[in-house]
């Protein structure tokens, strides 16, 4: 498979989406949507393939010297996602073509442009095989998501601190991720997971496994924001409605559960790998089931559900055993079938009636017929009752909990938290479609084609999965399973497996559920009620964290940065000085004073003479202009020097910037007051004349030791003998500059645009009334 | 304004900046380059500026001193790209040879380095200036 090609094909999309959104305008989601479905398709295309061999790797090389290869991999569990990340990434196109009509196409081509990049990032995460490209895939999954939640930066302003919020946890989590990555690398010498996985036991034998492990399970819950990162998720809903469709089914916050599951067979000897999983994967489903009951918001009820899924998802991958396997991979499907259908309908019930509420909202399904029909198919999936997907996948979760070898407390919490999701699934599609019909008068935006096909495929699938349970696992599941399990895994995913535990435990479920969406109205007011609740799981630790940085780095200004030159001034001598003398102390420890056997040079002597009378001038000079002129003169001194000592284009550039330092320096001496005498008091003086006479001691004792040392000329030789055969140029100096050291001066000029843009933007801001932006 | 100085700074601005412009392009066997071009080329505009204001100096320059440097960068990055084609290495230069002279992607690096310094210093003098006159 041409992985490269793929990506570059999701990033084409990118870059041409602006364009297509100004020309097709409101049907740009309909067209863009050829793009992810071809992918689509081609992944399709490939599942018989993975199904045969397993295993399909192309590796080419890319940064050899550190042993990194742009390495793909494609198997069952990542072709899975594929699908997943194209299939819905489709619909979410076409829903955001529709949801965006009515904006302005450039707005709409700024969305459709972040998805495709989006979706890019997320194809590339899932099928690296190399862990360090996969790194880089990943952290560009966490600035997409920045720029998808904070989208409306301009109007809410929590949209601009949900993406700070996400970029922060998410992108530190990829930097713990990164950092696990390098220990495996330095344990295995290798970043290929393929391989990685092949020698797994010598990687657990390793001293760092304990590290690695922490690390990566770190790196997996901050992105799948896991308990204690599980605040960032529901804040995130910030985000666009379709963003939030993409964000929460298919992509981003299931890339932690990818990982996590991708490892499992790396880890799986590693002892508490499962446990800690197990258990902050309960942690996690019972604080979002509590936080979905206080939720008031349609898409706030959602998110706190996705995050007690992604709670659900890591506890099954903790668990032991082939069943175990099956139920998440099953889990991932479902969940993302009807998440994606449950946002969209959110979304355009959200759209239709300007409340984000689902207080006000109510009998939409008056307005949004289609609409309502698919959120109740889609909450069927959610609460798991037969014939849809979603019962199937809840009785191999219950399955797996009972075959582990943990007691009951995980079946307990698993039924509490699936109850809760039932009242969960009820509230979302019943009562804002069909319940309180006078809360909702009128809306603003109907139906259209784009708005529906998402939520409609996708609840259908839901259906079709339950259905043709036997034919989607052998398609999908088992070589998914097989990817994840290491070996052949026998599927049976069936809708009737005859009155089992699980079916008892299931009718349970579907029980409690029934009673908390019956009794949901005084559960939330009574849990909303109870003051002390409204702080218990939310993100007051993240909160801290920020403050307590943003205090010390203003602390740290305040002393560092006081304003005050002349201290500025005296640290950066003090440093140099320090470290010049500790250099020369530490280095040879023989400084030899060697007199040079050259014979007196009168003009040298005078041009010394020259500099020195201009030092001292500058002493004694009583204005600033003054001692401008006479450190001038030193200047010239030294370029005079330069000249003489056959260095003709150093003086000539030192001539040039003597002339403009004083040009420059001359417009800032304008500005401040003409003043005689000096403002700083003796003690001051004192501190500078010492660290002056410091300086110079330092620097000349530095040139003297080195002139003393023999001089290599290999070098210089090298350059005078090839400068002209190689480089067609006489000036060595120039030759080294813009041929055998191009991408050195490369730098250096960046490096002068950029601090001279910074200082030019500096300069700006001193006319706050200005704004004549012309510069 | 001392009118000898108004009178006698386009003279000396054409002046410099030939030479200049000179010292860029012969740089490459003699002494001088781009850097050392640019900075006689600020040192142009700036008689501009002492001369006959910010303004005056701007007009003549016509582009924004930002947008040369960048174009400075562009051009800088942009002169290593063939070799980079050719023979699998950044700014590995490629060369015509046009009787004695040589006439290169090195000489478009140059070229570049000289636009980045001469619109780096142009930002801060223009602005400095600018702002003492107000």
């Amino acid at each position: 498979m041409q992985f490269e090609l793929t990506i570059a094909f999701a990033l084409l999309g990118a870059v041409i989406a602006p364009f297509v959104a100004r020309l097709a305008g409101r049907w740009s989601g309909w067209v863009l949507c050829v793009l992810p479905m071809a992918l689509f398709a081609v992944l399709l295309a490939h599942i018989p393939l993975v199904a045969d061999s397993g295993v399909l790797t192309t590796s080419h090389e890319w940064i050899p010297s550190l042993g990194i290869n742009l390495g793909f991999r494609l198997d069952g569990f990542s072709l899975l996602f594929g699908l997943l990340i194209t299939g819905i990434g489709t619909l979410v196109v076409i829903y955001a073509g529709a949801y965006f009509s009515e904006k302005p196409p450039a707005q709409a081509g700024r969305f459709l442009s972040l998805i495709m990049v989006f979706m890019t990032a997320m194809l590339g995460t899932v099928f690296s095989d190399d862990l360090i490209v996969m790194f880089i895939f990943w952290e560009m999954t966490s600035l997409t998501s920045f720029m998808l939640i904070g989208f409306d930066a301009d109007k809410k302003s929590e949209a601009r601190a949900s993406a700070l919020q996400s970029l922060l946890v998410t992108g530190s989590g990829g930097l713990v991720l990164f950092a696990g990555i390098l220990l495996i690398g330095m344990t295995l010498g290798t970043f290929s997971f393929t391989e990685v996985l092949a020698r797994s036991d010598e990687l657990v034998a390793s001293p760092y496994m304990p590290a690695i492990a922490a690390l990566l399970i770190i790196g997996a819950f901050t992105k799948s924001a896991q308990f204690p990162f599980h605040f960032w998720l529901p804040n995130a809903m910030a985000a666009p409605t379709p963003a939030s469709a993409y964000l929460h089914s298919a992509t981003m916050v299931k890339l932690g559960v990818f990982l996590l599951a991708k490892f499992d067979q790396v880890f799986a000897t590693v002892p508490g790998f499962g446990i800690t999983l197990v258990i902050f994967g309960m942690i996690t489903m019972a604080i979002a089931a509590f936080e979905a009951l206080r939720a008031t918001g349609y898409k706030a009820v959602l998110a706190q559900s996705t995050v007690a899924s992604l709670g659900i998802l890591v506890m099954l991958i903790g668990l032991d055993g082939e069943v175990a396997v099956v139920a998440t991979v099953g889990f991932i499907i479902t969940h993302a079938l009807y998440k994606a259908a449950l946002f969209f309908c959110a979304g355009t019930a959200i759209h239709a009636t300007g409340e984000a509420s689902l207080r006000r909202m109510g009998g939409l399904a008056r307005f949004l017929p289609v609409t309502a029909a698919a959120a109740v198919l889609a909450s069927l999936s959610m609460a798991g009752l037969p014939p849809f997907v979603g019962f199937v996948s809840k009785e191999y979760l219950f399955e797996a909990q009972l075959e582990s070898g943990w007691n009951a407390l995980p079946v307990i919490v698993a039924v509490m938290v699936n109850a809760i999701m039932v009242g969960v699934a009820g509230v979302v599609s019943i009562k804002p479609f069909f319940l309180n019909r006078s809360r909702t008068q009128s809306v603003k935006h109907g139906e259209t084609a784009g708005l529906l096909a998402g939520p409609l495929i996708l609840a259908g699938g839901g259906i079709m999965m339950g259905l043709f349970s036997q034919q989607a696992a052998q398609l999908l599941i088992a070589p998914a399973a097989a990817a994840l399990f290491g070996a052949h895994v026998d599927v049976s995913f069936a809708l009737w497996h005859g009155v089992t535990p699980m079916l008892i435990l299931s009718g349970l479920v579907v029980g409690i559920g029934a009673l908390v969406l019956i009794f949901w109205d005084s559960i939330h007011l009574f849990l909303r009620r109870r003051r002390i609740l409204h702080n218990l799981f939310t993100d007051r630790g993240y909160q801290h964290v920020l403050a307590g940085t943003l205090g010390m780095a203003r602390n740290s200004t305040r002393w560092l940065q006081n304003g005050d030159q002349n201290h500025y001034t005296a640290i950066v001598v003090a440093t140099v000085v320090l470290v010049l003398a500790i250099g020369l102390v530490a280095g040879d420890g023989v400084v030899s004073l060697a007199l040079s056997d050259d014979p007196w040079r009168t003009s040298v002597a005078v041009a010394l003479a020259i500099a020195a009378l201009g030092a001292i001038a500058s002493l004694f000079a009583q204005s600033l202009i003054a001692a401008l002129v006479c450190v001038g003169i030193v200047g010239f001194a030294s370029a005079l020097l330069f000249m003489m000592n056959g260095a003709p284009d150093l003086a000539l550039t030192q001539f040039a910037v003597e002339t403009l330092l004083v040009i420059i320096l001359s417009a800032i001496l304008l500005r401040l007051p003409v003043r005689g005498g000096h403002t700083r008091s003796l003690t001051e003086r004192r501190r500078d004349g010492f660290l002056a006479v410091a300086f110079a001691g330092v620097v000349f004792i530095a040139i003297i030791s080195m002139t003393a040392m023999p001089l290599d000329l290999r070098l210089s030789e090298f350059f005078g003998q090839t400068s002209y055969t190689e480089a067609y140029g006489r000036n060595v100096v120039n030759v080294i500059l813009v041929d055998y050291r191009a991408i050195d001066t490369l730098g250096e000029i960046a490096v002068v645009a950029f601090a001279t843009l910074a200082a030019w933007a500096l300069l700006r801001s001193a006319r706050p009334n200005d704004t004549d932006a012309k510069g | 304004m001392p009118i000898v100085l108004v009178t006698l700074s386009r003279v000396f601005f054409f002046i410099m900046l030939a030479v200049s412009v000179f010292i860029l392009f012969r740089g490459h066997n003699e002494p001088g380059g781009g850097f050392v071009g640019g900075l006689m080329a600020a040192a142009a505009f700036a008689t501009l500026v002492l001369a006959n204001g910010v303004e005056a100096a701007r007009r003549v320059l016509r582009i924004h001193p930002v947008v040369l440097m960048g174009i400075g960068l562009a051009m800088a990055v942009l002169s290593g790209l063939p070799g980079l084609i050719t023979h699998a290495s950044f700014l590995a230069h490629w060369w015509i040879e046009l009787g004695s002279a040589h006439l290169g992607t090195a000489t478009i690096f140059d070229l570049g380095v000289y636009f980045v310094v001469l619109g780096g210093i142009l930002c801060l003098v223009f602005r400095l200036y600018e702002e003492a006159i107000q």
